[in-house]
């Protein structure tokens, strides 16, 4: 078991014979299970690494079963894609454009929203399911076991090299990962934290799970509701960085898009304060990670 | 986000039908007499910057007669409002005000939803008005797909008391800033106060609009702008510009962003995005003082780290360096390797008597190790966390220069 991307993913990469893309293609086909398909208008017939690329989405799904797939257009195209996706019954969508105009970041979400799609992203470096040896998009590079081993701590970030880094603090602690989910830099995102915590608490993989916390966002007030109101269960251990932007002036942007603080919302020491209150495991140092992971697991 | 100047913003409403105050752009005491000569007074100056609260900060003057006016505005040029100094002043036409109000359309990042507040009184924070008089506050979430409900537009200032002609011009306007809204990308379009004048006619006194800088590709109309980013609280130091350019020479490989602090000892070279905010974090929790902080990845070639690193030593005052990333995957570290040591080399720092601190784990990571030793700097992959790397770097500026701990003092 595990979340968002398993053995059953079919995997459809919109915008495949791009560069990234292409190398993210061969990065996934050497780590799990295969890429179905690629979609590149006016490229059809061609393929990558092997996998046949198609003008259509439709006509993709006409000749492979695919339920998930990845979205490398540039910025201007990912509405389009997203549409051309749900209409085609994708329920996962990943998204790894960065700079996506935020109306069409409305749209795309409202969309997802309206056709009970999963979306992940914008800005997302991927997910992966190391139990399943299964990932999508450029997660982990070509040396994945390095930092993701498979084991029972679900990872939520919205950095995708602290994801990394998070789940390689997993198993240094004597760990692995069940899911470890780059969830994207940006304040408009498919995939919010508490999003993801009704997936976690249902898989009976996971037994804890690491959020790495930026400034910025509610999304760590609204997982302290979420847990505050009995909804997980599970142990969630939590660091938020960024606490030096609290004596800086307001509207300055350090890190994600996401991490700007205006007024009292998104600032790292109420939301530690929430957290903490709500009964997650609040970590002082990052390095406090290992600590209680070796308490609660063992 | 990009703030656009407002008199750049009201000329954009007025292209949507929307009233602003007669009013000019001048660059000196003399063009601003001249304009309120022209316009007839009362006049109102205004200083042009990038930020908000120019009430409160005297950046704003009601100027009776023409005695004033040369007076007030040198004023102005002399100030600066929130560090930035004053380049430009709008002179305007006083408008005889009835009544204030307010009107704003933005998105509601939770609801994921363009959000039209509005309110029968206005000319002070929004916040304000909201919690004082909640009643007087209307906010009506809008689909993303669809232009905007004119029913809608009536029913917000029914709701908030109003009648005849004032709420069929009042609806009007709503549905026009809203399709300018829509129109021009933005992610902020605030008209506060909207002034119903003493005729009854509604005139957008004060506008604040901000555009989405991923958009810009598709707004020509703004690309003449040059919207000021709101990415800083003061106007860039000529060695963060000088650090733009670096990035600039080759935009598309990695990124490199550079934030000068005041004072500070240590030079600040981390990355990506999450881990910088972490590193600074434990770095000051150690009791390090960085000078700056940086945001570096993405696999930037050897000769932006090469610049980006001579400029982070080369500011006054900084006598170490901490080198650290998260464990990443496409950053190679052999380049990071060779751009750093290149860079020390260059201005001739003595790596023994100034401290540097390197944790890069990643591609190529084995020959940066070997680049970084045969230059005598103490390496470290994934062998320390990110934490125990900052305590190192704290260390090691104890160790090399003792009285380390009462710099700070004076």
């Amino acid at each position: 078991m595990a979340i968002l991307v398993d053995n059953n993913s079919k995997t459809v990469i919109q915008g495949i014979t791009g560069r990234e893309a292409s190398m993210v293609t061969k990065l996934m086909l050497d780590y799990g299970p295969p890429v179905v398909a690629g979609i590149t208008p006016g490229r059809g017939g061609q393929s990558v690494e092997g996998v046949p690329v198609y003008d259509t989405m439709k006509e993709a799904c006409n000749n492979h079963n695919l339920n998930t797939s990845l979205v490398y257009v540039p910025p201007a195209a990912v509405l389009e894609a997203v549409l051309e996706a749900v209409e085609n019954k994708i329920h996962t969508i990943l998204i790894v454009t960065e700079n996506i105009p935020q109306h069409d970041v409305l749209k795309i979400l409202d969309s997802a929203k309206n056709n009970n799609v999963r979306v992940v992203g914008p800005n997302s470096v991927g997910v992966i399911s190391p139990s399943e040896h299964c990932k999508i998009g450029a997660i982990g590079g070509d040396n994945t076991e390095r930092c993701f081993v498979p084991g029972s701590v679900g990872v939520i970030s919205r950095s995708g090299g602290m994801t990394a880094e998070t789940s390689w603090m997993v198993k240094r602690a004597g760990f692995g990962v069940s899911t470890s989910v780059s969830i994207g830099g940006d304040a408009l995102i498919g995939s919010t934290p508490k999003s993801l915590l009704p997936l976690f608490q249902n898989d009976q993989e996971t037994k804890a799970v690491v959020l790495f916390s930026e400034p910025g966002t509610s999304f760590e007030e609204d997982v302290a509701d979420y847990i505050a109101a009995g909804h997980f269960t599970k142990p969630l251990i939590s660091y938020v960085a960024g606490h030096f932007t609290e004596d800086l002036p307001e509207g300055t942007v350090f890190g994600h898009a996401a991490a700007m603080i205006e007024g009292n919302v998104g600032r790292p020491s109420s939301k530690r304060k929430r957290l903490l209150k709500a009964g997650a495991y609040v970590c002082e140092n990052f390095d406090d990670i290992i600590k209680h992971l070796q308490k609660i697991l063992r | 986000m990009a703030r656009v100047l407002e008199h750049d913003g009201k000329e954009i409403l007025k292209k949507h039908e929307i009233q602003i105050p007669h009013g000019t752009a001048v660059f000196n005491p003399d063009e601003a007499k001249q304009a309120a000569v022209r316009i007839g007074f009362p006049v109102i100056l205004k200083a042009l910057v990038p930020a908000g609260k120019r009430g409160k900060a005297g950046a704003i003057k009601l100027v009776h007669n023409i005695y004033e006016v040369y007076k007030e505005a040198e004023k102005l040029f002399n100030m600066e409002v929130s560090h930035f100094p004053v380049e430009q002043i709008l002179v305007e036409q006083g408008v005889a005000i009835k009544k204030e109000l307010y009107l704003s359309i933005a998105i509601d990042k939770i609801e994921r939803k363009p959000v039209v507040i509005a309110s029968s009184e206005g000319g002070v924070d929004i916040e304000e008005i909201s919690r004082k008089n909640p009643g007087k506050v209307k906010k009506v979430h809008i689909d993303p797909w669809s232009s905007f409900p004119s029913y809608k537009g009536v029913e917000i200032w029914s709701d908030l008391g109003f009648k005849g002609k004032v709420l069929r011009q009042a609806a009007a306007l709503t549905t026009r800033l809203f399709n300018t809204f829509k129109k021009h990308d933005a992610t902020l379009l605030e008209v506060n106060p909207l002034v119903m004048s003493e005729d009854d006619v509604l005139v957008a006194v004060d506008v604040v609009l901000s555009v989405d800088e991923s958009a810009i590709y598709r707004q020509p109309e703004l690309k003449n702008i040059h919207p000021a980013s709101e990415r800083a609280w003061r106007p860039l130091t000529e060695l963060e510009r000088h650090m733009v350019a670096i990035n600039e020479e080759d935009p598309y490989r990695g990124t490199a962003r550079y934030t000068e602090f005041d004072g500070g000892d240590i030079g600040f070279m981390c990355g990506g995005g999450g881990a910088s905010l972490l590193l600074m974090d434990a770095l000051i929790k150690s009791g390090g003082r960085p000078a700056n902080y940086s945001e570096v990845g993405g696999n930037p070639p050897e000769n932006k780290v090469y610049g980006l690193c001579k400029g982070i030593i080369s500011k006054e005052g900084v006598r170490g360096l901490f080198l650290a990333h998260n464990i990443t995957s496409n950053t190679q570290i052999n380049v990071v390797a060779r751009g750093v040591t290149r860079a020390l080399h260059n201005m001739d720092i003595n790596v023994s008597v100034f401290p540097v601190v390197v944790r890069e784990a990643g591609t190529h990571d084995a020959e940066g190790k070997k680049i970084f030793e045969e230059a005598g700097i103490e390496y470290h992959g994934d062998d320390i966390t990110l934490t125990q790397a900052a305590q190192l770097m704290a260390d090691k500026m104890r160790q090399v220069y003792p009285d380390y701990d009462q710099w700070g003092d004076n």
